[in-house]
């Protein structure tokens, strides 16, 4: 047998025993719950009231919330919405802010990109951490060392295996969401779907870093802390580089913002995908942006595909370097 | 290289210490031939470097001096461990399996695949005794069950060469009649046996070759007869042992 086809089936049985691993470890049942639970609460959404038109895409509608629309304000002629969001089958109310799909849209901006790219993507990196540890401890991996199979191909597996999964549980969450809020509003927003590869790309990079961690460190609290740690870092080092650009030149000697500019490059971007998150879902009208991003976007300083593809690649250059240090460590 | 296994010149260096300069040495200038055909046994005392010579047999580990050949290949053609069977002394599997998703999971990354893994791994599970529990979580198994179910993953692609390290361990005594049958039936097809054991009743049983480690150097190799010929001062074979070892010990 050539050593692709071996390297291939190896990649495969790895994706397979990762399956196994977290129906063992009832992760699978964990992230199926929580998904369950914001779909429940998408099935709890109710939005009542005014449907608005524009009679151009772009429109900025003039209009304004029941609650806060005096006489002078309908005066002037400005439409006044006098709809209401319901959560949890009508535990909280609150009065519909602009128009019921703008509404809805700012439900799924805060669905997607504060609970699923910030919170779900940190539980996913810390739950998953111990995975990589567990496969290598020399008790282990020795016989399954002692086998044909190419080592690299052992960890591409085992890290394919661990996004497929989170994969498989992202695309569970947006369809689930998606589907109840549709059914829910009768508003069907097709630009949620641009979460899922965002959310993929941020977590698959992170755990690129973390099973290097493993395989350096061959523990769990390794890998599970210092993923972390290296998140803020990046989250850092992204919102410094972005305020530098505001700052008057003669501040800091020449030496610093290069510094900081080669840091923002190296390392993956979180606060660019959080903006990238903030562009696709078009949350312009219902959610404020981070300002750093949006100074630095003002300046033309972030190029969204350039800072995609560099964090794409920081993945791909430490999952080699896992892979290298993997193929000559010794048990 | 006309032998299953050949250690030439072989050293193993371990760095210890937090800066790593200290080194201790697990295995010295080893020269050992394995010859085809043979069972083979290795035994020292604890930290002889026996099972270092077997990881390093294996590519778990790598020499810091000398040159291994495996199967007439040197060590690093990892194509060779498909021909190969290996044993661990205390595998740990992945505990949220079955008995023959094991032998699945470790027959596929051997190479195996389809009709030819299935009907290996029902010939294997049957001949350990494992058949009637396979669908069970390993978990709920003692011992002794997964030292069969480890000698049934080394014996999945009807290896050329058997490696065991220390097989015996945990085994009843139907398990070691098994682990008897398997060796002679190894030998019966002129497959190669290598293995390590502190059982000197297993050695002496099964093994027409051996090799005497202590302290990393090799302290005796030759046939079981002539193992038994040396110190004729003493009649037991654990006596003789312990002669060779403080032998060279002092040496």
């Amino acid at each position: 047998m050539t050593a692709l086809p071996l390297a291939i089936r190896t990649v495969r049985w790895m994706i397979w025993d990762t399956y196994r691993q977290s129906l063992a470890s009832r992760l699978l049942w964990v992230m199926l719950g929580l998904t369950f639970l914001c779909t429940l609460l998408c099935l709890s959404l109710s939005v009542t009231g005014d449907e608005y038109s524009a009679s151009h895409p772009f429109e900025l509608p003039m209009y304004v919330p029941a609650a806060e629309a005096g006489e002078e304000v309908r005066a002037e002629g400005i439409r006044v919405v006098s709809g209401e969001v319901s959560l949890g089958f009508g535990l909280v109310r609150f009065p519909v802010g602009r128009s019921r799909a703008d509404a809805v849209h700012w439900f799924q901006v805060w669905l997607a990109g504060v609970l699923a790219d910030t919170v779900g993507v940190l539980l996913a990196l810390l739950w998953t951490a111990a995975y990589l540890p567990q496969f290598l401890e020399p008790q282990s991996i020795s016989v399954l060392l002692a086998r044909p199979t190419p080592r690299w191909a052992l960890l591409t597996g085992k890290y394919l295996g661990v996004v497929l999964f989170v994969g498989f549980h992202a695309f569970l969450f947006i369809f689930a969401t998606w589907f109840s809020i549709g059914l829910k509003t009768g508003i069907w927003e097709v630009r949620y779907w641009f979460a899922l590869p965002i959310l993929l790309m941020n977590f698959s990079v992170f755990y690129a870093f973390s099973v290097m961690l493993a395989v350096c460190s061959r523990g769990v609290m390794v890998p599970l802390f210092g993923t972390l740690l290296f998140w803020v870092l990046c989250w850092a080092m992204n919102i410094t580089r972005h305020t530098f650009l505001t700052l008057e030149a003669g501040e800091w000697s020449t030496l610093t913002p290069l510094l900081v500019e080669v840091g923002y490059w190296l390392l993956p971007k979180p606060l660019d995908g959080s903006g990238l998150f903030y562009e696709v879902l078009r949350a312009e009208g219902v959610a404020a942006p981070v300002p750093e991003w949006e100074a630095a976007c003002a300046r033309g300083a972030v190029v969204p595909e350039l800072s995609v593809l560099s964090s794409l690649l920081f993945g791909l250059v430490v999952l080699v370097l896992a892979a290298w240090e993997f193929r000559r460590a010794e048990y | 290289m006309n032998c299953a296994v050949h250690w030439e010149h072989v050293s193993k260096f371990y760095p210890v210490g937090p800066t790593g300069w200290r080194r201790v040495t697990a295995v010295e200038d080893i020269t050992l031939s394995v010859p085809y055909g043979s069972v083979f046994g290795l035994i020292g005392p604890n930290r002889a470097g026996k099972t270092t010579l077997l990881k390093l047999l294996l590519s778990l580990t790598y020499p810091s001096a000398g040159q291994i050949y495996r199967l007439g290949r040197p060590a690093h053609d990892i194509h060779t461990l498909s021909r190969v069977g290996y044993m661990h002394e205390n595998h740990a599997f992945p505990y949220y399996l079955t008995a023959s998703e094991i032998l699945y999971l470790y027959g596929g990354l051997t190479g195996l695949a389809g009709a030819e893994l299935r009907r290996r791994v029902e010939e294997e599970l049957r001949r350990v005794g494992l058949a009637d529990r396979q669908h069970e979580a390993i978990r709920t198994y003692s011992k002794g069950m997964l030292q069969r179910l480890g000698l049934a993953q080394a014996l999945l692609a009807e290896p050329e060469l058997l490696v065991l390290d220390e097989p015996t361990e945990g085994l009843d005594l139907a398990g070691r009649q098994l682990l008897r049958q398997v060796v002679t039936a190894m030998r019966q097809q002129g497959k190669t046996v290598l293995m390590v054991s502190h059982t000197l009743a297993e050695i002496e049983q099964l093994c027409d070759r051996v090799a005497v480690l202590v302290a990393g150097r090799l302290a005796f190799t030759g046939t079981m007869a002539e193992l038994q010929s040396n110190h004729l001062e003493y009649d037991t074979l654990e006596k003789k042992l312990m002669a060779i070892y403080e032998q060279r010990i002092a040496i």
